[in-house]
């Protein structure tokens, strides 16, 4: 799918070559009012037709399709919806314009709303720690005790001019003991409050991470590079003990160049965010040793991208597969994939490749995926065809897997893979559902989603 | 003869201030340092009035006011709780244990006088 700036971007161009409607309309041959509409986002352009109009505004199609403008829509398009702003009557029809003629602008707005959104969970998970951290709780009792102490004795000293010298030395010694203690109990609180800093930032570590992975399209060179030579020393022919030794050889010979790596990222600012992109990349480096990417890619063509197969054929896991075919180049023969991995609270936990894909940053997705439906057959491969409010259609394909020990008594966890494909794109695919498989309506979340008598909502609709 | 408070409290330097205040008021104050030896000393000997810290060593304030709610003897006790969280749930969890009274801390020393008096009006010559 592309922007749905991508209109806005077309008409700037336009004019900047001084152009009219009717001499570009000409040259690509349609009418001047279609072009019209589509400088307006009123009809979708793609194919033929956009690459003759990039050709004739001296254009790639990157430069028309920006990822990060379609971000940058999506944060606007949810910051539109935002209860607080209801009232205001923000232009929602009119976001792209926005973007088009004021980028710098549109993306101050949308760093002032993260950086809110941020404070605001800050504040809230601080102020869930106040009322439920033990540490705190114990300390808050062990401070006002102390100043307790300190303000009946200092009361007395004022209110009773007529104590004996003995009552008077030993309130004064009480107040220095008490005081020293206070102070004791002040750094440790201090202590305690910077260490939970990091903590608190953790908040966000995600998207951090996830700006690295979209920047490089999920696709490290570096990495694979590096790990090209280590593949050929991987023997074992059984999942578990592949994996196993494939995190021995990329702890062994990569773990420092991971860390040097990261450090060297600038969209990765937190420590939080350096942590979750050393893990991420180290899963990377995994993937890539278990999974070279030439071999890969021509036998994830003949098997038509089946994630079983391919982790059959492989002795991987079918997580690492997903997150392999994330970091394929998408062309004539490959779709763009995008992977999600949900727990079994619906929380989304890993996304990579997703642009184009309307998951809600700040709230939960609609319940209708198969991402959270998945969970109810664990390890089967189900596939679901969707189409968003937008028009956009998806394939959903996704597959439970169980996490941490196993064994009698012991409970079951879950949690999804699940890959995103592009209707347009499925046929490349073993997933390519055939006439009679029925479509289903599902949404970004309830928030943000026009379906008004959808019985599974569960939050009133922000859209008129 | 002066009235008895029996003063429940852990912490050595509030009960110092607390000992002087209410004896400078002519209070008679006897100390007990947990939960279970403030019970025992209520029961055995029913002072006057009692004050009891909520956070105690052993049995806390909470569970030692229940219980001496249920005897005949002290469930009529003149009871001022003190605690240092001060929430809401707090003062509530000590009104529906049947404290008469209950105070925070930090409490300034003339808002507990004032509250043993009000609990012993009535009583003898403090």
């Amino acid at each position: 799918m592309l922007s749905a700036i991508i209109g806005t971007r077309i008409r700037q161009r336009r004019r900047e070559l001084g152009l009219t409607q009717a001499e570009l309309a000409r040259q690509v041959g349609i009418s001047a009012p279609y072009l019209n509409l589509i400088e307006w986002n009123k009809r979708r352009i793609a194919g033929g037709l956009l690459r003759r109009v990039a050709d004739a505004l001296g254009l790639t199609l990157a430069d028309l399709d920006d990822v990060s403008e379609q971000k940058l829509l999506q944060s606007l398009n949810e910051i539109s919806l935002a209860p607080a702003f209801n009232e205001i009557g923000i232009e929602r029809d009119r976001i792209s314009e926005l973007i088009g003629r004021f980028p710098g602008w549109a993306k101050t707005l949308a760093a002032v709303a993260k950086s809110e959104q941020d404070a605001t969970a800050r504040v809230a998970s601080l102020s869930d720690r106040l009322s439920n951290d033990p540490f705190l709780n114990e300390t808050v009792h062990r401070m006002l005790t102390r100043i307790a102490s300190v303000r009946s004795a200092s009361e007395i000293l004022n209110d009773y001019p007529d104590v004996t010298d003995d009552h008077r030395d030993r309130f004064n010694s009480i107040i220095y003991e008490e005081t020293i203690a206070l102070s004791d109990i002040g750094e440790a609180l201090s202590v305690y409050l910077d260490r939970s800093e990091d903590t608190d930032r953790s908040i966000t570590p995600i998207d951090e991470v996830e700006a690295l992975f979209s920047a490089r399209e999920n696709r490290f060179e570096e990495i694979e590079d590096a790990t090209r030579a280590l593949s050929e020393l991987l023997t074992e022919t059984q999942p578990l003990s592949r994996r196993a030794n494939a995190e021995a050889l990329c702890e062994d010979k990569l773990g420092k160049f991971i860390e040097e790596f990261v450090n060297d990222q600038s969209e990765i600012e937190t420590a939080a965010a350096r942590k979750r992109a050393v893990r991420m990349l180290r899963n990377y480096a995994i993937g890539a040793v278990i999974l070279p990417m030439e071999e890969f890619e021509n036998e994830a063509k003949r098997q038509l991208f089946d994630i079983e197969s391919l982790a059959e054929k492989f002795s991987a896991e079918v997580e690492t597969v997903c997150h392999r075919l994330t970091a394929l180049k998408s062309g004539a023969s490959i779709p763009k994939f995008g992977y999600i991995c949900s727990n079994a609270a619906g929380s989304i936990i890993e996304m990579l490749g997703v642009e184009g894909l309307n998951v809600p940053r700040y709230a939960p997705a609609c319940p209708l995926w198969v991402l959270y439906r998945a969970q109810q057959s664990p390890e089967t491969v189900i596939r679901q065809r969707t189409v968003f409010p937008s028009g956009a259609r998806f394939v959903f394909v996704a597959r439970a897997r169980h996490v941490g020990q196993i064994g009698f008594g012991k409970p079951r966890h879950y949690v999804t893979d699940m890959l995103s494909i592009r209707e347009e794109e499925v046929p490349l695919t073993v997933y390519a559902p055939d006439g009679f498989v029925s479509v289903e309506e599902v949404g970004p979340s309830c928030r943000t989603c026009p379906r008004f008598t959808c019985d599974h909502r569960v939050e009133d609709p922000l859209i008129e | 003869m002066s009235i008895r408070v029996l003063l429940a409290e852990d912490e050595p330097h509030i009960v110092e201030s607390l000992t002087f205040l209410l004896e400078r008021a002519g209070y008679q104050v006897d100390v007990e340092t947990d939960g279970r030896a403030a019970l025992e000393s209520a029961l055995d000997n029913v002072p006057d009035v009692l004050v009891l810290d909520v956070m105690l060593p052993e049995l806390d304030g909470y569970e030692v006011l229940r219980r001496l709610r249920s005897d005949d003897r002290t469930k009529g006790l003149p009871t001022l709780m003190l605690t240092a969280k001060g929430q809401r749930e707090d003062r509530e969890t000590a009104m529906d244990v049947g404290a008469d009274i209950f105070i925070t801390k930090p409490f300034a020393n003339a808002e507990i006088v004032e509250a043993i008096n009000k609990l012993t009006s009535g009583q003898a010559d403090a």
